[in-house]
């Protein structure tokens, strides 16, 4: 059994990389890709006077697009594993993880231009180190400052890069060198040196590159010379490291990180810690109901096979299951909810009500006599809506598999047994046939649960409840890559560990199923 | 022989010894596998049911362009003392190529199915099917390469070559050839002679109408103003209006509403046929409901049909390689389907349909392409059940190719869970396209249920009925036709009812 479950375990790993990898290809494929979309969603504020592709060159610089799809992707590993290599990354209080400055790459053919580089080392003077009597916050402050310092030099730096490679692109369609020029007029990445010599050469062009170069590399050495700094007060260690450490300074254990949302400029952690609560409320007030309603019938549907109760209940629930959820939202949201069309029995929106946090918890009289809802009832009538459309559609499933699993069992020798001894027939239904069908029935919790969570999506964009699957949703129509990806590893990791434990029930209460 | 077996059956069933039934005499002729499941079928009240409500809606997708459109059947140019100057089919003339060649197919297929002649009725209807696919192709291919040719930036070179008179014949014959070259050897004729001329008279039937229709006329709906003018006479068909034909000033109104409620008595006056009714009203442009639940039962049929077709041939061959060669392919095949079923299916599918351009056939792709999962489950069991067995064996010892084996021999063996399960799985593909529809992802320009149900509930407190009631209703009845269905088709197959039954 060991050995099974640890082959499984680690076969999860590829399955995960190759589930994410499948979604992050599909976002890094959009038109466009993620720096458009963040562009139009105002994803950077940019002051007037910014090109296009200046804007474009930002954003990228800013959430590491820039480079290809696969060193993007292996990042995002990176970080979300929890084995991490090499220094261990700083955690500063808000729970945001802190990492190496990230290096900077020279503006393009520099090397046509001048001879070295400005150095990436800091001025002679003695290594930074914090005062020893320095608190959290004083340390946390100058790392602040100095980041804050870094992050504008280095934008400043990155602008007037995107601005060298415009100048560049336009001058190279001006000498006739158009096809080393990208659709929106910057130069192309693989751009040969001796496209950039004979444009220099050119009297009328030469002088407006060489203009714009020179700012960049002006820029540039500030931008080399702040992420030294940086490096410096990071290497001062101003915050407590992240994780555990196996080997010092080489291989270390951490909680994953997984990443700040593009859009909303929180960490994904936290939107989920928001999020998955409500989706949770939902699911499990919606599963007992379906089993409670679900395996009684299909029991009783058993016992009466091919009589009225049966086919009734098979034909209803075949029915139910047909009614495709979005059509179940809206009439239940235009007929029970809305006050002008329909009866307004119900709340529309969300899951409390606009005072719901000054009510008291449970419900109770005011001093004028009226009735007070109270919090834990306001929440439940605001659920009663999106946990129907919910539960209808689980009854035919779970309901088939308890009539499927008892008929199995009414045709075993056992119960032909415990009738000739005259046994009762409600004792041999429930105590012989529905205890020995209860396996399936348990089991099938375990794949009705990841089905629910995705299968909610729906319900809370009708019914604006701000659990995951709307959090999904508004992340794909940003182009959020962090949150998306988030979701997939969570759920998917979810469903896997679902699949595993429904094996191993299978293994512990059957003794015929052996994994060995 | 067959007078033999016409006395042996009248027989009462005593008579018949056991000699006589070991001779072969006396047992009633069975009908083969599908034969027997489709008898059982079509006598359960659901089945019949499900049949009914998908034959109708298949009816309405070959003839909705004739039922229900905005372009009259036919206009009569008017000069100034009210005499016919000309005639002119304006409804026939804007046709697209998949509404001339599906009304084709649809008149050729009857008599070729029906007419009594030497092939096998079944064999005449594979032919069909892949004479369908073939044009099916053809059709999607050529509207592709128009969506290439004519994108927002495209070079100057491919501009001209689309306006050229030249280009659309090219693309079809070169479209068509491809076609017809792909489908040519499956088609189960024995003789190549016909297998050639049946391929190549649908290509050639399907380049035709691809030439003929290739300049997409854009939506022009003048004729009510010009009839009111006394310029032109028109006849309408019995539903005049386009799905895509609407104005703002005729939005969100009730079933039964007519043009002249919707822009008042002074303006109606001036506009011919303004009496005509929107039987389920209209959407929040102004476009009849009834007209685009008409147009959209098209999309409904072909996106269930289609993308469970590709989900299934996907299933099916990973699942049979999984399945025969067991070991580490089966051990690294499983990991890509276990990356399929990990992730929800909606959320792959959300996350596609947002990211790839909003097309209809793109469309099908998605949810064929994120389906695929339970069909090679299926067939991987059972080819590991099949994999020992003698017939395999012996395939395998005389040296036929992996092809062959494979779909030849083991195939039609283990396929049955798969087809049956093909009918939820078209029940789920049309749940698919109404959510993502009503997400707002759903194909741009084109009717569809879904899209309908998502403007039900327009702005904060709006609730237009109609727009959920009816649509919804559409969506719900074929869903459960098509369950329904694959109730009948399961029961019909399983062997542990059948046991039962006896």
């Amino acid at each position: 059994m060991g050995t099974y479950i640890l082959r499984r375990l680690l076969l999860m790993i590829p399955t995960v990389i190759g589930m994410t990898l499948l979604v992050f290809v599909l976002i890094a494929a959009s038109p466009g890709g993620i720096g458009a979309a963040l562009n139009v969603s105002g994803g950077g504020q940019m002051e007037s006077g910014t090109s296009k592709a200046q804007q474009q060159a930002y954003l990228e610089d800013r959430y590491g697009l820039d480079a290809p799809i696969v060193v993007q992707y292996l990042r995002w590993l990176g970080r979300v594993s929890p084995v991490k290599f090499g220094q261990r990354d700083l955690i500063a209080p808000t729970g945001e993880v802190i990492r190496s400055p990230r290096s900077i790459s020279p503006p393009m053919h520099w090397d046509v231009f001048v001879d070295t580089l400005p150095a990436d080392v800091a001025a002679e003077a003695p290594a930074f180190a914090f005062d020893a009597a320095a608190t959290l916050d004083e340390k946390s402050r100058v790392y602040r400052l100095e980041s804050q310092a870094y992050t504008r030099v280095r934008s400043e730096y990155v602008l007037s890069r995107a601005g060298y490679e415009q100048a560049a692109g336009e001058a190279l369609r001006a000498v006739g060198l158009e096809r080393f020029v990208n659709r929106d007029g910057t130069m192309k990445s693989g751009t040969p040196g001796s496209a950039i010599k004979a444009v220099l050469a050119d009297a009328e062009q030469g002088p407006g590159v060489e203009q714009a170069f020179d700012e960049s590399i002006e820029r540039y050495a500030e931008a080399i010379a702040g992420r030294a700094s940086l490096k410096e007060v990071f290497d001062a260690r101003p915050f407590p490291a992240a994780g555990v450490p196996v080997i010092p300074n080489t291989l270390s254990l951490a909680t994953p990180d997984l990443g700040m949302s593009f859009a909303r400029g929180r960490p994904v952690t936290t939107l989920i810690a928001e999020a998955l609560p409500k989706t949770l409320l939902l699911n499990f007030l919606a599963i007992p109901i379906i089993y409670f309603i679900a395996v009684p019938s299909g029991m009783l549907a058993a016992t009466r096979r091919g009589g009225l109760f049966d086919v009734l209940s098979g034909g209803l629930y075949v029915a139910l299951w047909s009614i495709p959820i979005v059509w179940a939202c809206v009439l239940m949201l235009g007929f029970l909810a809305n006050k002008e069309t329909g009866l307004g029995w119900f709340p529309v929106t969300g899951l409390h009500s606009i005072d719901g946090q000054e009510m008291t918890w449970l419900p109770s009289t005011g001093p004028d006599g009226s009735f007070i809802r109270g919090y834990v009832l306001d929440t439940l009538w605001h659920m009663c809506l999106p946990v129907a459309a919910l539960v209808y559609a689980g009854f035919a499933i779970l309901s088939k598999q308890t009539r499927a699993a008892m008929l199995d069992n009414f045709n075993a020798d056992y119960v032909r047994t415990a009738k000739a001894k005259g046994v009762r027939s409600r004792d041999i239904v429930l105590r012989h046939v529905f205890r020995n069908s209860l396996l399936p029935i348990i089991t099938m919790f375990v794949s009705i649960f990841p089905a629910m969570l995705g299968g909610s999506v729906v319900v809370e964009r009708v019914f604006s409840v701000p659990g995951m699957g709307n959090l999904v949703i508004d992340a794909i129509f940003l182009r959020d890559r962090e949150v998306l990806l988030a979701n997939a590893l969570i759920i998917g990791l979810v469903n896997m560990f679902a699949l595993l434990i429904a094996d191993l029930l299978y293994a512990l209460a059957d003794p015929r199923v052996s994994y060995e | 022989m067959s007078q033999l077996t016409e006395t042996t059956r009248s027989q009462p069933l005593e008579s018949v010894t056991g000699v006589q039934l070991a001779q072969g005499i006396g047992h009633r002729p069975t009908k083969g596998f599908w034969g027997e499941a489709w008898d059982y079928v079509i006598k359960r009240p659901g089945a019949i049911f499900g049949l009914s409500w998908i034959s109708v809606i298949a009816f309405f997708a070959v003839f909705a362009p004739f039922i229900a459109s905005g372009y009259p059947l036919m206009v009569r140019e008017l000069d100034a003392d009210g005499s016919v100057t000309s005639v002119s089919y304006p409804l026939f003339a804007q046709l697209t190529a998949t509404d001339v060649l599906l009304l084709l197919g649809t008149f050729a297929v009857f008599p070729w199915l029906l007419w009594p002649f030497k092939m096998g009725r079944s064999d005449r209807l594979i032919a069909a099917v892949f004479l369908a696919i073939q044009s099916g192709f053809a059709v999607i291919i050529a509207s592709i390469v128009r969506d290439v040719f004519t994108g927002r930036d495209v070079s100057n070179w491919m501009r001209s070559a689309e306006q050229s008179a030249w280009f659309p014949v090219l693309v079809a014959v070169i479209v068509c050839g491809l076609a017809a070259l792909m489908v040519s050897w499956l088609l189960p004729f024995r003789a190549w002679m016909s297998r050639v001329l049946a391929a190549g008279v649908v290509a050639l039937v399907t380049g035709v109408v691809i030439v003929g229709t290739w300049t997409e006329p854009l939506g022009q709906f003048d004729y009510r103003q010009r009839e009111a003018a006394n310029e032109i006479k028109a006849t309408y068909t019995l539903i005049p209006f386009s799905p895509q034909e609407g104005t703002t000033d005729r939005d969100l109104q009730q079933p039964f509403n007519s043009i002249a409620d919707a822009v008042g008595e002074g303006e109606a006056a001036r506009i011919a046929g303004s009496s005509n009714l929107f039987l389920l009203g209209t959407d929040s442009l102004g476009q009849d409901v009834f007209s685009q639940m008409l147009h959209a039962c098209r999309l409904s049929i072909s996106i269930g049909l289609v993308s469970t077709a590709i989900s299934v041939v996907i299933g099916v061959t990973v699942g049979a390689l999984m399945g025969y060669f067991g070991g580490w392919v089966d051990l690294l095949l499983y990991r890509v389907v276990e990356i399929f079923m990990a992730v929800p299916v909606l959320f792959l599918l959300i996350v596609a349909a947002a990211v790839l351009p909003r097309n209809t056939y793109v469309m099908m792709a998605i949810i064929g392409c994120v389906s695929w999962t339970g069909s090679a489950r299926f067939v991987r069991a059972e080819f590991f059940k099949l994999r020992g067995q003698d017939f395999v064996q012996s395939a395998r010892a005389v040296g036929l190719p992996l092809r062959s084996i494979l779909f030849k021999h083991m195939l039609p063996n283990g396929v049955t869970p798969v087809l049956v399960d093909a009918s939820f799985a078209i029940a789920a593909a049309i749940l698919a396209e109404a959510v993502l529809s009503f997400l707002g992802l759903g194909p741009a320009n084109q009717a569809s249920w879904g899209r309908l149900l998502s403007e039900a509930t327009g702005q904060v407190g709006d609730f237009m009925w109609w727009l959920a009631v009816f649509p919804g209703l559409a969506i719900f009845l074929t869903v459960l036709s098509y369950n329904l269905i694959g109730e009948a088709f399961r029961d019909a197959i399983d062997p542990k009812l059948k046991k039962a039954r006896v």
